[in-house]
């Protein structure tokens, strides 16, 4: 191949990626109209409520509560190692996991059982012509379909991160209690965490729920062919919302450090 | 090649030069056409010619890379998708899979259109979807969805939803595909009724030779990206072009070229 070529084909790649990023940003901006709106149908964003929130929390209150667990026994370890000292395990444990586990670890759950579900759905309605389908009708798909999947995931996205930190933490609290005989009272401490944990925490959740279901919807409606470009919808959802999540964390991470000081 | 020697002079619905590529793949290049008024109008050619993405430039779903599309003597193919809605109350559409949403029942299915487009209240839509599931003969599954029908039975609820915008023009993508030949010839009827009995335009896109040739009014022939023929199906029936006859008697040896083959 020559570098010419490989020139072009770099360029074209670039273009590519420019279009679908236009493309993502008129679909956000879409959906978040279709919210304003409400252009769609009644009982629908309770009914994705539950899919979002009810058929998630075992599945995170499980995940976060062996991680609450897992965290706390390793820390209580390298702390007894280092200082003998382990009245600040909880307090740090419980900072940490609001301003960033919880909401992180949420978020990267969602998007992985709900992101490849909404690309799943979407997917299928277009490649099956639904979504014009819908057009002809005089609906917008974004407003219907995305939209109410939209407002569900940052209801159920704040319920669930709150979910999320009260489980670990009690896990938490557990463990350090049977393993290290810890006194819960020492344990559950909150006097370590200000209102920037929350706030930055909050903030990430609230921005993970507005990535999820709009990258998530964005890769439904860009499905092409039969089943094998539903397939692909689907797992280019769970790798988009995954690294967008990463990239929000990142990025809110920074400004709540650079710009807040981290609130100190 | 293009043969427009039949095209009536009050052309409702002209395609001009029309190119459309998908990547590197060209699917039309340079088709022209023209639909009139009430016209059972029939699209033909082998899988893949563009026959489908023809008929989805009219209602926007896909944009022209060139050329023109006028309806109704006003050019649409530059229209933006919100200009689009007046079109679409005009031109309905009834796709190769009736796309029926599967959460709603039939008469739900109906009408959502009515809602959306005519702003009409949900007593009053659902009433005149009974209406329009009658029409069809559907009547008595209007409370049932989708997934419990047969594909003709989808194919009608269809059909129904269509004309609950009362629309102009009909588009049918392969309407009779995958159905068995007496469900086949019931919706050849309903297009052939909804044109004397409606004044609906019809532009059916087919590869049954049967529907083509029992109620088409004119035809024309998609080959290599163009409208290679177009004319009526008597002109069709009797034309000597080696190709076209390849087409029609179903020959797999000749002179046409296909992808693949």
């Amino acid at each position: 191949m020559s570098l010419a070529s490989r020139i072009e084909g770099l360029g074209a790649a670039v273009l590519r990626s420019g279009r679908s990023g236009i493309r993502l940003a008129l679909i956000g901006a879409a959906s978040l109209r279709g919210v304003a709106e409400r252009d769609y149908p009644k009982g629908e964003v309770a009914r994705q409520m539950y899919i979002v929130g009810n058929k998630s929390v075992l599945f995170i209150a499980i995940t976060m509560g062996f991680l609450g667990m897992v965290m706390v026994i390793q820390s209580g370890h390298q702390l007894n190692r280092v200082t003998g000292d382990l009245t600040q395990l909880g307090p740090q444990f419980l900072k940490l996991f609001i301003q960033e586990f919880a909401p992180t670890i949420t978020a990267l759950m969602l998007a992985t059982r709900v992101g490849a579900g909404i690309a799943a759905e979407v997917g299928s309605m277009k490649v099956t012509e639904q979504i014009d389908a819908l057009r002809l009708s005089g609906i917008t798909p974004t407003s219907y379909l995305i939209a109410p999947r939209l407002v569900a995931c940052l209801v159920m996205g704040i319920i669930l991160t709150i979910i999320a930190i009260v489980v670990a933490f009690t896990a938490g609290g557990i463990s350090a209690w049977s393993v290290f005989g810890l006194n819960p009272t020492a344990f559950f401490d909150s006097s370590m965490v200000r209102a920037y944990d929350v706030v930055i925490g909050f903030t990430k959740a609230f921005s993970y729920s507005l990535a999820i279901p709009i990258i998530s919807g964005f890769c439904g409606l860009e499905a092409r062919g039969g089943s094998e470009g539903v397939g692909t919808a689907t797992t280019s959802a769970v790798i988009g919302s995954s690294f967008a999540v990463l990239l929000l964390d990142f990025i809110i991470s920074g400004i709540g450090l650079t710009v807040f000081g981290g609130g100190v | 090649m293009s043969d427009l020697a039949t095209v009536p002079s009050n052309a409702l619905i002209e395609f001009r030069d029309i190119h459309k590529a998908f990547g590197a793949k060209r699917i039309l290049q340079g088709l022209s056409m023209e639909v009139g008024h009430k016209e059972v109008f029939f699209i033909i050619g082998t899988s893949g010619v563009g026959k489908s993405v023809t008929i989805k430039h009219l209602i926007g779903l896909l944009r022209v890379d060139e050329g023109e599309i006028h309806f109704d003597g006003r050019r649409i193919d530059s229209l933006s998708e919100t200009d689009f809605y007046p079109v679409r109350k005009r031109i309905g559409m009834v796709f190769q899979h009736a796309t029926l949403f599967d959460s709603m029942t039939l008469r739900e299915n109906v009408a959502l259109p009515l809602r959306k487009h005519q702003g009409m209240g949900t007593k009053e839509a659902l009433a005149r979807a009974d209406e329009l599931l009658e029409r069809v003969n559907m009547h008595a599954f209007a409370h049932s969805g989708p997934a419990t029908l047969s594909d003709g039975m989808k194919k009608r609820a269809a059909i129904a939803r269509t004309l609950a915008m009362e629309p102009q023009v009909v588009l049918f993508d392969e309407p009779t595909t995958g159905l068995d030949p007496v469900n086949a010839r019931r919706i050849d009827r309903l297009i052939r009724e909804l044109s004397d009995d409606l004044g609906v335009t019809s532009i059916v896109v087919s590869h049954d030779l049967t529907s083509i040739f029992s109620i088409a009014d004119r035809i024309t022939f998609i080959y290599q990206g163009k409208a290679y023929k177009s004319g009526t199906r008597q002109e069709f029936e009797h034309s000597d072009d080696p190709i076209v006859r390849q087409f029609i008697s179903g020959n797999s040896h000749g002179p046409m070229e296909t992808p693949g083959f």
